[in-house]
């Protein structure tokens, strides 16, 4: 077992690379050696993090001091002091400034690092989830009589855009916008609909959050039904989470009692209505028009857009559709105001993200950290290093849609930007880590099974492209492929991207795409040598049922 | 209206519009697949992928709706070499070996998309994974293996037949066509209207009586009117050689916009009638062969000795199957030439009896128009079965109610289809139907939902009705409180229908802003009341009974009663039990071989148009009857037969197509 | 999961209890369909028949549903269903070995049922609880971080 005590982190942007960065992350290496620290100190190239004054820097963790500007010279005696001796290696560090930028919001976290920063997992294992008093107890629905009492729907709604808050479902889009949409789309009724529905592999974070902390969703929909106009809700909850639905009609149903939901309430004229309603086993539905197509009795099709939801939604009529993740941020956010969001997280990406972490790691598990930290930390940190030593080969963030990161990107910031700039996506913030003994083809191959099992089959592309795809990988696994084959699979990743209704399709070929463009020779070895790397595939020859039949021929 | 911009054309189009429609409307051609111009857009196929300023991704025209200073273009590589992907996804599917299938080149919409996308090969490596053919209904074949899952079909049968038998079964790769619980057609909810078929763009639904005798692009096209009801469908009969190949609704005509039924679409292909082919005249008591001349001859030799005779003179019968010329010339010759006392027809008026009478104690039209019908957002069906008869109009109905349309029936028959589809099924007494229409007034009074001072104690009116009905009055007052709150009412009326339940109907159309409308009889019933033939028929001491018969089937009763006739002559396309007691059949054409008007329920005057040759010595019934005319020496002149259908005021306005 | 005995009229009695519980309301499809289905161990072409009826609801629409939704099954199943998540994170951390073992153990293909009745091996997406994958369910009961040396002790607990 290998878990680090320390992590440095050396920036690597164009000026500190000018300033010799490289040559102090040389000298750094050769130093940890040197003090007998390689198994306790993890060293990596962290990219651009500001504070150019400074550069290059060398940021050092748990304690996030941050060191500049280093020369290689400084090395040793920063190595002994800080890493070998444990305390700080006086006149090393930065001068004191205003702080701006990312460099920022590291230095922020110098509390909250390794520790988490829970925000909505704050009574998540510290209340009893059945009971009302307790939930009130920790603050539980005192944002909802702020917004009740003191603020207009306007207001509410302001409050949320300064905040800055985004959609943790996955595409992140600005909450406050959608919430403004629904308010300012036309009708007398409007609905609010909580989007349950996890499904994405490797995400059980919305199921955590409903179990153990069900009125702060329902607190949350009422928020957004006063900001916008509804007077009904639906929690659609994914058909497996039968103990979240649960635990959810026993929180309505107490939340009634009360007088907190239902008629006039707090004697206002305001009231509003919860359904609790099941699915039935369809990862589709967690897209949000199929998801509306499903609350209505229907195959869960995703419909065609525009009209959006927010004009055009449950029973057409305007409908704000939020994940449970993004619902849980916002009693906090009216609780504490906007600015107090906004400490959190990065300047575009405010707020914590829930992750799930899982594969081949020693601590597999759910964490609630600030945006913005790297893959790296949060192996090293929170997953206390790879499992069994093993080293890192890659990762998948969010779910089977997710982009694959390889070592190369494990400094990069995990907030919506910096992953954007890289071609990688947040997604829902499951992080499946997996180590060297991983083949990518046959990775390649579950995940696009899983796309072929779950496409509804409304469109073309998606319908006929995920299977297609998913046979060519099965027969490159068993070493019948044909030249073609990596031509096809680029063309299959990349139309599914462009020619999909909708993100299910769209994202389908995501970690299709990755895995050829930064693991091209692994699937060449397959296709070229009939050699699967690291011994995984069958490489049986065996014909399958769906090989060639009868390739480029005329209708 | 909206202005947008496709491919550097300003294009100005209504609110609502979609990319696609607009693109059509200016002549620009974008290829679909999944489109169909009758069904509501589905966005599946994703072949009409167009780019549209500032959107981040291509968009399907089909379901883009157009916004002011949108531009799209609809030509680029990209879009190109996207659709070309799409084809050859969609050609790696399923089984698209063209060469074995009844559409290709030229009916196939998948095959002429990839012509006219340039492709010429299939550059992605199929995977037939083989499916068994369903050819277990009598007229529709369904072979999956060349499905594209479109699903043109599955909208088809809920939207536009109201059906729902089709649905898709399964996710992904595995989506399948499939008939209610996943049942062969043939042992399934299908009613037959082959709409499907209509709207496959692949070969995938097969009208198993026409594949391989004609493609749809080279066969000839008669747009006509079909004449199995009054409903008045435009269909389309499709030729070839002189052989009836095909026949599909017409997407154009006014009445049903390309809907038909089995009775308009596959039922002419049962037919299996023999034929009369030349004149028979009875000799020695067996009908033998005779010359046109002779046939004639021995007419006129019976009929003209009893020109003007009453009582005992002759009696006339033809079929509202028969164009209006047709029976106008027919009037013509036997009422006013001949001053027959009994000419009429083979439905003696019965199914127009009541509108009839109505309209002329009214003196004024009082019916409503099938576009009504349509727009319902409530629908009253008295004494009618609209899903045995008159089928299309039935359909206009099922299809709507998905939609939350309310249905009320009232029928005291023991079985009527609509029974089970409906909110309200009021199965009560014969004769009790106008009391229960007096109920349902008096409801809307008690509800408050209408004034009407002639009803003192609604209360007890109600109470009364649902006594005389053996009727739940809560069920008479929630069936009214739906026809009250209607914004869109229309009451639909069968043949049984009595004047007095007729006027208690329109009382109560008064009251809830209904408009009524009625079922008639066959194609031309309402032109054979306008003509007034629409007598009861009864053979006194008739000594000769003529029947134009054309290629109507003749009921039992009607060959009971005219086998007393001394002498009888008939005009007939088929041999049937009345030839067999004729003295004389005249052979004529059916319906595809001869032209004429119609004039529908509604009142729209119709041309169906000849389709095909009849068979030699085969008159048109007009030629047939213009000969016996000339024969007995009758002056006739069909000239008038348009004028005189305003002779009388009709149950509903004349419209002319 | 205890399924309830199923003549004809119980069926019919569970599909009546089920839509009067939750309305004949054609939005309630899906939990209604969920309900039934936990309760009878499958949709039969009876109980849709049956619903059909009762919601007003054509035939093909309760069935394009019906085989739409994972969780519901118009086929009989065995007296017990092992559900497998073939996802990516029980699929990395040994799923794979745990599917080969299952497979040998029953000697039934994916989605069919064991001879005896007993065993129904469906594949599941992602459950939910990969913080202990490899995981297969049993009925209701999730077993997590299996090997398959603990397989045939997990089978052995349903008779």
């Amino acid at each position: 077992m290998k878990a680090y005590r320390s992590m440095v982190l050396v920036s690597s942007d164009p000026l500190s690379m000018e300033r010799g960065a490289q040559e102090v992350f040389d000298q750094l290496q050769k130093e940890i050696s040197a003090f007998g620290l390689k198994d306790e100190v993890s060293l990596s190239m962290v990219g651009d993090v500001g504070r150019h004054d400074a550069a290059p820097l060398a940021i050092v963790y748990p304690e996030a001091v941050i060191y500049g500007p280093v020369t290689p010279k400084d090395v040793r005696y920063l190595v002994e002091e800080h890493l070998y001796k444990g305390r700080i290696a006086a006149g090393l560090q930065a001068s004191q400034r205003e702080l701006s930028g990312r460099i920022a919001w590291i230095s922020a976290r110098k509390d909250t690092l390794p520790a988490e920063n829970r925000v909505l997992l704050q009574r998540a294992g510290v209340i009893d989830p059945t009971s009302i008093e307790e939930y009130i107890l920790h603050d539980g629905y005192e944002a909802l009589a702020k917004v009740i009492s003191e603020m207009s729907p306007a207001e509410v709604i302001a409050e949320v855009k300064n905040s800055g808050l985004r959609g943790r479902g996955g595409a992140g889009f600005p909450t406050g916008l959608k919430w403004q949409f629904v308010a300012a789309a036309k009708g007398e009724k409007k609905y609010v609909v909580c989007n349950a529905d996890e499904s994405e592999p490797g995400t059980f974070k919305d199921r955590l959050l409903l179990e153990s902390d069900p009125h702060a969703i329902l607190e949350a929909m009422l928020i957004g039904g006063y900001a916008v106009g509804a007077d009904e809700g639906y929690i659609y909850v994914r058909g497996e989470y039968a103990l979240a639905q649960e635990r959810l009609r026993i929180a309505i149903e107490k939340a009634e009692e009360m007088g907190i939901l239902g008629e006039n309430i707090f004697g206002t004229d305001f009231s509003f209505r919860i359904h609790v309603h099941s699915g039935a086993g369809a990862y589709i539905c967690g897209e949000e028009t199929a998801l509306l197509e499903s609350l209505e009795g229907k195959r869960g099709e995703p419909r065609s857009r525009p009209p959006y939801p927010t004009t055009h939604g449950l029973w057409g009529k305007p409908t704000m559709v939020n994940n449970v993740e993004t619902l849980a941020n916002v009693p906090p956010i009216i609780r504490n105001g906007a600015a107090w969001y906004r400490n959190i997280g990065t300047p575009n990406s405010p707020g914590t993200k829930v992750y799930t972490i899982l594969g081949n790691v020693n601590v597999t598990g759910l964490i609630e950290v600030p945006m913005g930290i790297t893959l790296r930390e949060v192996i090293a940190i929170y997953a206390k290093g790879m499992k069994n030593g093993a080293s890192f080969k890659l990762a998948q963030t969010g779910g089977s849609s997710g982009s694959i990161i390889p070592a190369s990107l494990q400094d990069t910031p995990m907030d919506f930007d910096s992953y954007q700039k890289n071609g990688v996506s947040l997604g829902s913030g499951a992080l499946l880590i997996c180590n060297e003994e991983t083949c990518v083809v046959d990775l390649a191959k579950v995940l696009l099974n899983f796309f072929r099992v779950e496409s509804c089959g409304k469109c073309t592309p998606c319908r006929i492209g995920t299977q297609r795809a998913y046979e060519i990988l099965d027969n490159i696994s068993e070493g019948v492929s044909g030249l073609n084959d990596l031509n096809d699979l680029s063309l299959l990743s990349e139309n599914l991207a462009r020619l999909s209704n909708c993100g299910l399709g769209q994202t389908a070929g995501t970690p299709l795409r990755d895995i050829l463009n930064r693991f091209r020779a692994e699937v060449e070895a397959h296709i070229n040598l009939k050699v699967c790397p690291t011994g995984v595939c069958p490489m049986s020859g065996r014909i399958l049922a769906y090989a060639p039949v009868m390739s480029h021929s005329t209708f | 209206m909206v202005t947008l911009t496709i491919d550097n054309q300003k294009i100005e189009v209504p609110e609502g519009t979609t990319v696609l429609r607009a693109a059509q409307q200016a002549g620009i051609h974008i290829p679909t697949l999944c489109d169909h111009p009758a069904l509501t857009p589905y966005g599946g196929c994703r072949l009409c992928l167009v780019e549209v300023d500032n959107s981040r991704t291509l968009q399907t025209a089909c379901t883009l709706p157009v916004v002011e200073n949108m531009v799209v273009r609809t030509v680029s590589p990209e879009i190109s070499q996207s659709r070309q992907f799409v084809l050859s996804l969609i050609f790696s599917e399923r089984n698209h070996f063209c060469p074995y299938c009844q559409v290709s080149s030229g009916d196939c919409e998948l095959q002429n998309a990839a012509y006219h996308e340039g492709m010429t090969h299939w550059p992605l490596q199929p995977n037939w994974k083989v499916f068994e053919m369903d050819a277990s209904h009598p007229y529709i074949i369904l072979e999956q293996n060349r499905c594209i899952l479109c699903r043109r079909c599955v909208r088809a049968c809920g939207e536009l037949v109201g059906n729902f038998t089709l649905g898709v079964e399964e996710r992904g790769a595995n989506n399948m066509i499939v008939a209610d619980l996943n049942v062969p057609l043939g042992e399934s909810t299908c009613v037959s209207c082959g709409m499907c078929v209509q709207v496959c763009p692949t070969g995938t639904l097969i009208d198993r009586r026409s594949a391989y005798l004609g493609k749809e692009v080279k066969v000839d096209h008669h747009l006509t009117v079909c004449v199995g009801c009054s409903v008045g469908c435009g269909v389309d009969v499709q030729t070839l050689d002189n052989n009836m190949v095909r026949i599909s609704g017409n997407w154009d005509a006014p009445v049903n916009a390309g809907v038909i039924c089995k009775v308009g679409r596959f039922q002419p292909f049962d037919e299996d009638r023999e034929r009369v082919r030349t004149p028979l005249v009875r000799k020695d008591g067996a009908l033998k062969a005779a010359t046109w001349e002779d046939a004639l001859g021995v007419i006129a030799s019976h009929f003209k000795p009893l020109m003007g005779k009453n009582g005992d003179g002759l009696a006339a019968l033809a079929s509202t199957r028969l164009a209006a010329e047709t029976l106008y010339l027919f009037r013509e010759i036997f009422k006013d030439g001949l001053g027959c006392d009994m000419v009429t027809t083979i439905e003696e008026g019965y199914p127009t009896a009541a509108p009839a009478a109505l309209a002329d104690e009214l003196n004024s039209s009082f019916e409503g128009k099938l576009a009504n019908l349509k727009e319902a957002d409530c629908v009253l069906a008295l004494d009618t079965d609209l899903i045995r008869g008159h089928e299309v109009a039935g359909f206009f109905v099922k299809r709507a109610l998905p939609n939350g349309v309310g249905l009320i029936v009232v029928d005291a028959e023991e079985e009527n289809d609509l029974y089970p589809l409906a909110n309200w099924s009021f199965k009560i007494k014969a004769g009790t139907q106008t009391q229960l229409l007096k109920g349902i007034q008096a409801a809307l009074v008690k509800l408050g939902l209408v004034v009407d001072q002639s009803i003192a104690q609604p209360d007890a009116a109600v109470q009364e009705a649902a006594q005389a009905t053996a009727v739940d009055s809560e069920l008479i007052l929630e069936a009214a409180y739906r026809l009250g709150s209607a914004e869109k009412p229309v009451f639909v009326y069968g043949k049984d229908a009595s004047l007095d339940e007729l006027k208690a109907l329109l009382a109560l159309a008064k009251s809830s802003g209904a408009s009524v409308i009625s079922t008639k009889g066959k194609a031309n019933s309402l032109a054979a009341a306008q003509y007034r033939l629409d007598s009861p028929f009864e053979i006194k001491n008739q000594q000769a009974a003529f029947v134009a018969l054309g290629d109507a089937e003749p009921s039992q009763k009607l060959v009971k009663r005219l086998e007393k006739a001394p002498f009888l002559a008939v005009q007939a396309s088929y041999i049937s039990p009345l030839t067999a007691v004729a003295d004389v059949v005249l052979p004529v054409a059916m319906w595809a071989e001869q032209e004429g008007h119609y004039l529908n329920l509604e009142g729209r005057l119709q041309k169906a148009v000849q389709a095909l040759q009849p068979p030699e010595g085969v008159r048109s019934n007009l030629d047939a009857l213009q000969a016996i005319a000339e024969k007995v020496g009758v002056k006739v002149n069909v000239k008038g037969w348009q004028k005189a259908l305003s002779e009388r005021t009709p149950a509903t306005t004349l419209i002319e197509n | 999961m205890t399924i309830e005995t199923k003549t004809d009229q119980d069926t019919t009695a569970v599909v009546r209890q089920v839509v009067e519980r939750h309305g004949a309301d054609k939005a309630e499809l899906v939990p209604i369909l969920n309900e039934i289905n936990r309760r009878l161990g499958y949709l039969s072409s009876e109980t849709l028949q049956e619903l059909s009826t009762l919601l007003r609801t054509p035939k093909s629409q309760l069935f394009s549903v019906a085989t739409f939704y994972n969780m519901l099954s118009t086929q009989k199943r065995g007296k017990h269903v092992i559900q497998f998540c073939e996802s990516a994170p029980c699929h990395v951390v040994g799923g794979r070995q745990i599917w080969q073992t299952l497979l040998e153990t029953l000697s039934i293909q994916p989605g069919d049922t064991t001879p005896d009745g007993k065993f129904t091996l469906v594949t599941t997406s992602c459950l939910g609880v990969c913080g202990v994958g490899p995981v297969i369910i049993v009925d209701e009961d999730i077993y997590g971080n299996v090997t398959p040396e603990q397989l045939p002790d997990i089978l052995a607990r349903y008779s």
